[in-house]
């Protein structure tokens, strides 16, 4: 009773788990694409289905998690591209989730992560088991060739790790992704996360002080480094995924082509992600009675 | 160029089993083909065919080089790289050095200049090193970063480059294969990680599970075999496509294991180290880290199907042993 009592004045729901039925019906179809359950890079399908359904309350009730352009998904393999907020990768998890759980067919979308998240404890078997991959160019062109779907932030750190003044400003992309695209003819999925910044909507990214401890980010929060661990838990911040239209991939392009005219696709595509956003944050749900952060008032105002 | 008369075979490693297997398949293949093995441990189960003499010596010695005046080899198959399946291999690096690095230059030197037609070396995935960072499908021109975390394995680094490096400078000469195979297992091999997988309470790490890639030993003295006439000069991953995670296989098997944190394992397996089984110290890297082979190369020279065992058919082989 006091549980309900506590998720009404959080507006929080009570955790409710997958129906069986319907993660029978995910995973019947992923079974047939990932045959033997494992593959070469550590994905592991009995793992995924048990975090499928664990991770089901958080993506749907924590972060009410919304996709936005899913009917623009089709079966076949995707670059997907997003832009990359929240300061830890969790809306790397709730696209992935998405793939899973909300988009038709559902699909193990691989995330390339990282170097250091291979070496984590306990972290890095979980990310392998559920689809990540070392974001390296020869397992990204593999995967590719075997028409799998990958995940990338071409943002990279510089992304994830803002302070509150730089939320929701698109970092400048990365030419790597696209240059792949070329060479393994695999069509541009753009898709942009708004809600994420807002996990922990007042930091300060002390890059100095991050630079002399070689870490690659070191985010200040009023709770985080204060409460420790605690000190990371993210707020409930209501999470859209907006999926834009497939880019398709210039066929006369070569993937060595000069800097000059990658750029001028890759610009298209930051460009389609930053309307993306501004659509995002038109849209925007409030949390706990408030926004946290202004959003952007569209035709009909902040909703 | 494929070499086409096999009447003389030398194999180095005859005591070992895949040497063994190997000579069997090679009697079969080639029936009028004569064998001499070589090997400084003694030689059971000792196949009992006219055409196979095992002498056992040291192939450092000069009585080795009188094995290639007296026998006009066709080819040499160098089976005999020593493993590490000691406890504390730094201990016995000077020696492994002298064997694996000396003994192959010697071998190589000695089979140019009797005007062998081909030598094949067996070398080991170790080379390339178990790290966070390697990509899956480890081409055969990846680096080979195995000693910069694990000095006790200069010697298979060396000795797989001193091969790679005169096979190249004799390649109009001499055919050379170089094959790195994946972990091979079987009834009759005795590696660090046949070991690891059939031994029970052993220490698994629960903070990490590897990809592995497993070929039978019958598999791999086939591809010996096939090498002989069907793989030109070049260096050679071997391995299937297949790959299981450690956890899954070990749940496979259905042995009883410890899991513990990777940081505690180096410290277990010290303590068993003393009592009843041998840890390599870089073994536990390749139970942290993956080192996938990209099989490409070699199957473009194999026909389809050519392996016989899946994993699963390899690992239900070696739990009923």
């Amino acid at each position: 009773m006091e549980l309900r009592k506590l998720s009404k004045l959080l507006n929080i729901p009570l955790p409710k788990s997958i129906d069986e039925d319907e993660l029978n019906r995910i995973f019947a179809v992923l079974e047939r694409r990932h045959p033997t359950g494992e593959d070469p890079w550590g994905l592991n399908l009995r793992k995924s289905r048990e975090s499928a359904k664990l991770g089901y309350s958080l993506y749907k009730h924590y972060f009410k998690t919304r996709v936005i352009g899913a009917h623009k998904v089709q079966d076949r393999p995707y670059m997907v591209v997003s832009n990359h907020s929240g300061q830890i990768a969790i809306d790397g998890m709730l696209i992935t989730a998405a793939f899973i759980l909300d988009i038709w067919p559902p699909r193990i979308l691989r995330s390339m992560v990282e170097r250091f998240v291979m070496t984590l404890p306990f972290f890095g078997s979980f990310a392998a088991a559920n689809g990540a991959v070392l974001g390296d160019r020869s397992n990204c062109e593999h995967l590719l060739t075997r028409e799998e779907s990958i995940l990338v932030f071409p943002e990279g750190v510089r992304g994830v790790s803002k302070s509150t003044n730089e939320f929701y400003k698109l970092q400048n992309f990365t030419q790597g992704f696209f240059r792949l695209c070329l060479k393994t003819k695999t069509d541009i999925l753009p898709i942009a996360t708004v809600g994420a910044e807002e996990f922990y909507p007042f930091v300060y990214q002390a890059r100095g002080l991050a630079r002399k401890l070689g870490l690659p980010a070191l985010p200040l929060t009023p709770f985080f480094p204060t409460l420790g661990i605690l000190g990371i838990v993210p707020l409930p911040s209501p999470v859209d995924i907006l999926i834009g239209d497939p880019y398709p991939i210039p066929q006369d392009l070569s993937p060595d082509a000069p800097d000059k005219l990658i750029n001028e696709h890759v610009y298209k595509i930051e460009s389609i992600i930053r309307d993306l956003i501004a659509q995002g944050r038109s849209h925007r749900r409030k949390f706990w009675g408030t926004y946290l952060l202004p959003s952007v008032k569209g035709p009909h105002g902040p909703h | 160029m494929a070499l086409t008369n096999v009447n003389s075979i030398l194999i180095i490693g005859m005591a070992g089993g895949l040497a063994k297997i190997t000579a069997g398949l090679l009697l079969k293949t080639y029936p009028e083909v004569n064998i001499v093995g070589v090997d400084s441990r003694e030689c059971d189960q000792f196949l009992k065919d006219v055409r196979i003499k095992y002498q056992r010596m040291k192939y450092t010695r000069s009585n080795f080089e009188k094995l290639f005046r007296n026998n006009k080899f066709d080819a040499v198959l160098h089976l005999g790289r020593i493993s590490h399946t000691q406890a504390n291999p730094r201990a016995h690096l000077a020696e492994r050095l002298d064997l694996n690095v000396m003994g192959t230059n010697r071998i190589l030197e000695l089979s140019l200049h009797f005007e062998v037609k081909k030598v094949i070396i067996l070398s080991t995935y170790h080379v390339y090193g178990a790290y966070a960072d390697n990509p899956i499908f480890l081409k055969e021109d990846s680096i080979l970063r195995a000693s910069l975390n694990h000095p006790e394995l200069r010697d298979v680094v060396e000795m797989d480059q001193l091969a790679s490096n005169w096979m190249w400078k004799y390649q109009h000469q001499i055919e050379t294969l170089i094959l790195r195979p994946c972990s091979i297992i079987g009834p009759q091999i005795r590696n660090a990680m046949a070991q690891y997988l059939v031994t029970k309470y052993v220490p698994v790490p629960m903070d990490y599970n590897p990809m592995l890639q497993l070929i039978h030993e019958y598999d791999m003295a086939n591809t010996l075999v096939h090498a002989l006439k069907y793989i030109p000069t070049g260096i050679y991953n071997v391995a299937t496509d297949e790959s299981m995670s450690l956890h899954e296989i070990k749940n496979y098997m259905n042995i009883p294991y410890i899991p513990v944190p990777v940081f505690l394992l180096e410290q277990v397996a010290k303590v068993i180290n003393r009592t009843f089984w041998s840890v390599p110290d870089y073994l536990i890297d390749y139970l942290k880290y993956p080192c996938i082979l990209s099989n490409t190369e070699l199957k473009k020279h194999l026909p389809p199907n050519f392996y016989k065992f899946s994993t699963r058919e390899i690992l239900n082989l070696i739990k009923q042993d």
